[in-house]
């Protein structure tokens, strides 16, 4: 009896968790995008990196390929959304082997000076409210299609349970440690550098091997950046 | 009940077979072990599992996501130079499951690292920091050591063997009805086992950093670079430019100083040492080699905003060739970006208390952020004076020794941008443009010019 109102209990948590999980995205515009100042017509969307992990019961393995195929769904489902909004997407310039060692260092360094804003646009994401993060004008190196008004950083980050380690949070529910997926989508100024958007969408797991499901949380994501008109 | 009692019991002890928990006092007898042990080690035949070969296969990934995303530094002399002291030291090792590689990765952070599969990275940084070729084969024989010990495997093993206890146990301590002594002992157990788990972890890995410090020793002699070149390597990482080397409770390596004692008491009394004037000529000659990449680390930490490391190498480059126009562009860059800040941290600045207070700001605070504080400071005030000073003669002196020196007139603009001199800054800004039409920020230099100008 004991046995079978914890695993109730543990099942009910489960589906709490999930379904909270599920419909937590927080959103932020920056005044420039609220008073449209600023019209988004055309975005370069950046090489994203989400990096999932496969969580055992012996601890965590990378997942190199899954990850950079992960990271290209991603970058297909905000495409897809950012062109629902009648946001035209640049071409893709950013291919490894199109790209001379200049212009990939220049990518990496930029890359790195937005790794570094991160902690504090998702610590601080309201700020973004208020205007409070750049990256500099060095943003214009890249050297982006001259109509792109944005562009669009993608972060990421998620754990796969195997079937021992599922066992395991099951049995310790109290541990509150859960498979999740959580992407984060910064919309920064191609000539300013200042962030205009961003977002940080939390899910389960599950959206890693539903193209639909990523598709549909990216979507609800960005919900609130105006369309192009 | 009585099952669910043999049940525990079982999962206890199978817990505690399957890895040696470090729930006694392990950790120090691992720092203790005798250095015979490690030569046993080292010469029994690693046989590779499946764990090993699932790592070694994601590792091999992760290396090329290194090349794609631009960290891996190449420059043909460099490339050449790192992999002739790399082989040097190596003496012919021939491993399953490896292919030596010695690269520079382009991090400004002092740092260096293997992978398992034989890939060795060496950071800007660590390369601008180090004095001489005698330090730099010191760090390689290190990082070689790691590799042929099969370090990073066997921590890689015994890591999954203690989450695989701790999850037992904690799982035991969840469902233990939390009667009796043993019931007490397995909770208590299970409470304080992920913090035992993390000590184990960094005693045996404390353990693996003193052996590749006295094999890499032994190589770099061997293979006939001084001695002297290990520990004279950490006295190198141990300038600490940046305020950042903070004793925390999680360090992989063992502090410095104890590395400098322990490496130099391991050189042989008759070991070959360097003169005067060779340590000099060994300096001269590293210095130059490094040249192209110490520029680019200047780019690279200006760019994480590391200014004191930018100002700290730009400064080595212009005590090598002081007549270099490109070199006193870089000094003059980097002055410019430091902008409110001491170039040198003074000895307040450098407590551990500072530190951690600094660290904890640079978390908060955007770096406009931290300029704006700073310079509603008069120290703050006072520093900017200074860099501005000296970066505007810096500039107009990299101009005086080449006149076609672009790039200092864009700085120039930047720093006559900042000090609100705006027409100088456009001026400057449009010399720039002749001299370089086809530069990769030319567009971000035209925009700068309109917004000066007012037109937008």
């Amino acid at each position: 009896m004991r046995l079978s109102l914890r695993l109730a209990f543990a099942i009910l948590c489960c589906m709490l968790v999930h379904v909270c999980a599920a419909n937590v995205e927080a959103q932020y515009l920056s005044p420039q995008v609220i008073e449209k100042k600023v019209t988004i017509h055309s975005a370069a969307i950046l090489p994203a990196k989400v990096e999932i992990t496969k969580e055992s019961a012996k601890g965590t393995e990378m997942m190199v390929a899954e990850s950079a195929d992960i990271s290209a769904k991603v970058i297909e489902a905000v495409g897809q959304t950012l062109q629902q909004k009648k946001i035209s997407v640049v071409p893709n310039s950013f291919e490894p082997t199109a790209m001379d060692e200049t212009r990939k260092y220049k990518l990496a360094d930029i890359q790195t000076r937005y790794d570094a804003l991160l902690p504090k646009l998702v610590k601080k994401s309201k700020d973004v409210k208020k205007a409070r993060f750049t990256l500099g004008d060095e943003v214009m190196l890249l050297n982006v299609h001259k109509d792109a008004d944005v562009l669009v950083f993608i972060r990421g980050q998620g754990r796969v349970f195997t079937k021992g380690k599922t066992a395991f949070s099951l049995i310790n529910i109290f541990s509150f440690d859960f498979p999740f997926t959580q992407i984060t989508v910064g919309v920064v100024d191609a000539r300013t550098g200042d962030v205009l958007v961003f977002t940080k969408p939390l899910s389960a797991s599950k959206v890693l091997k539903d193209q639909k499901a990523l598709n549909k949380m990216i979507e609800k994501s960005l919900k609130k950046l105006p369309a192009a008109t | 009940m009585d099952f669910k009692r043999v049940c525990q019991v079982f999962l206890l002890t199978s817990s505690l077979l399957v890895s040696s928990l470090p729930v006694s006092a392990r950790v120090v007898s691992a720092a203790a072990r005798p250095a015979s042990t490690f030569e046993e080690a080292a010469e029994e035949k690693f046989v590779f599992g499946q764990v090993d070969q699932d790592l070694l296969s994601q590792i091999k990934l992760l290396d090329e996501r290194f090349e794609k995303e631009g960290v891996v530094y190449h420059e043909p002399g460099l490339d050449a130079y790192l992999n002739r002291v790399g082989t040097a030291v190596l003496a012919d090792q021939k491993l399953e499951n490896v292919e030596w590689k010695f690269r520079a990765l382009r991090d400004p952070v002092p740092n260096a690292f293997a992978l398992p599969n034989g890939s060795i990275y060496v950071n800007t940084g660590l390369l601008a920091l180090l004095d001489d070729e005698n330090q730099l084969a010191a760090v390689l024989a290190h990082e070689v050591t790691h590799v042929s010990h099969r370090h990073t495997y066997l921590q890689n093993r015994s890591v999954r063997k203690k989450i695989l206890t701790v999850n037992i146990l904690n799982t035991i301590a969840n469902w233990n009805p939390l009667v009796g002594s043993a019931g007490l002992a397995v909770s208590l157990i299970a409470n304080i086992s992920p913090l035992l788990l993390a000590l184990s972890m960094i005693g045996y890995s404390k353990d693996q950093e003193k052996e590749a410090d006295l094999e890499g020793l032994k190589a770099a002699t061997a293979a006939g670079f001084a001695p002297e070149g290990m520990p004279n390597s950490f006295k190198a990482m141990q300038r600490d430019i940046e305020g950042e080397q903070l004793n925390s409770f999680y360090s992989d390596h063992p502090k410095l100083q104890d590395r400098i004692n322990y490496t130099t008491s391991s050189i042989a009394p008759g070991a070959k040492k360097l003169s005067d004037d060779d340590a000099k000529t060994a300096k001269a000659d590293y210095l130059a080699l490094m040249e192209t990449v110490d520029r680019h680390n200047v780019e690279l930490a200006i760019n994480e905003a590391r200014f004191r490391s930018a100002v700290y190498v730009s400064q080595k480059l212009v005590n090598l060739h002081p007549d270099s126009s490109e070199n006193v562009f870089y000094l003059a860059e980097s002055y410019r970006t430091l902008g409110p800040r001491n170039a040198e941290l003074t000895a307040q600045q450098l407590t551990s208390d500072a530190k951690k207070k600094a660290t904890k700001t640079r978390s908060k605070r955007t770096l406009e952020e931290l300029d704006a504080e700073l310079l509603a400071t008069p120290e703050g005030q006072a520093a900017w004076k200074i860099n501005s000073e000296k970066a505007e003669t810096l500039f107009l002196r990299a101009l005086e020794l080449n006149r076609f020196n672009a790039p200092a007139h864009r700085g120039l603009g930047m720093l006559y941008e900042r000090l609100n001199r705006k027409e100088d800054a456009a001026s400057e800004y449009a010399k720039y443009l002749e001299l370089a039409p086809n530069a990769i920020d030319t567009e971000r230099i035209r925009r700068r010019i309109s917004v000066l100008r007012g037109s937008r």
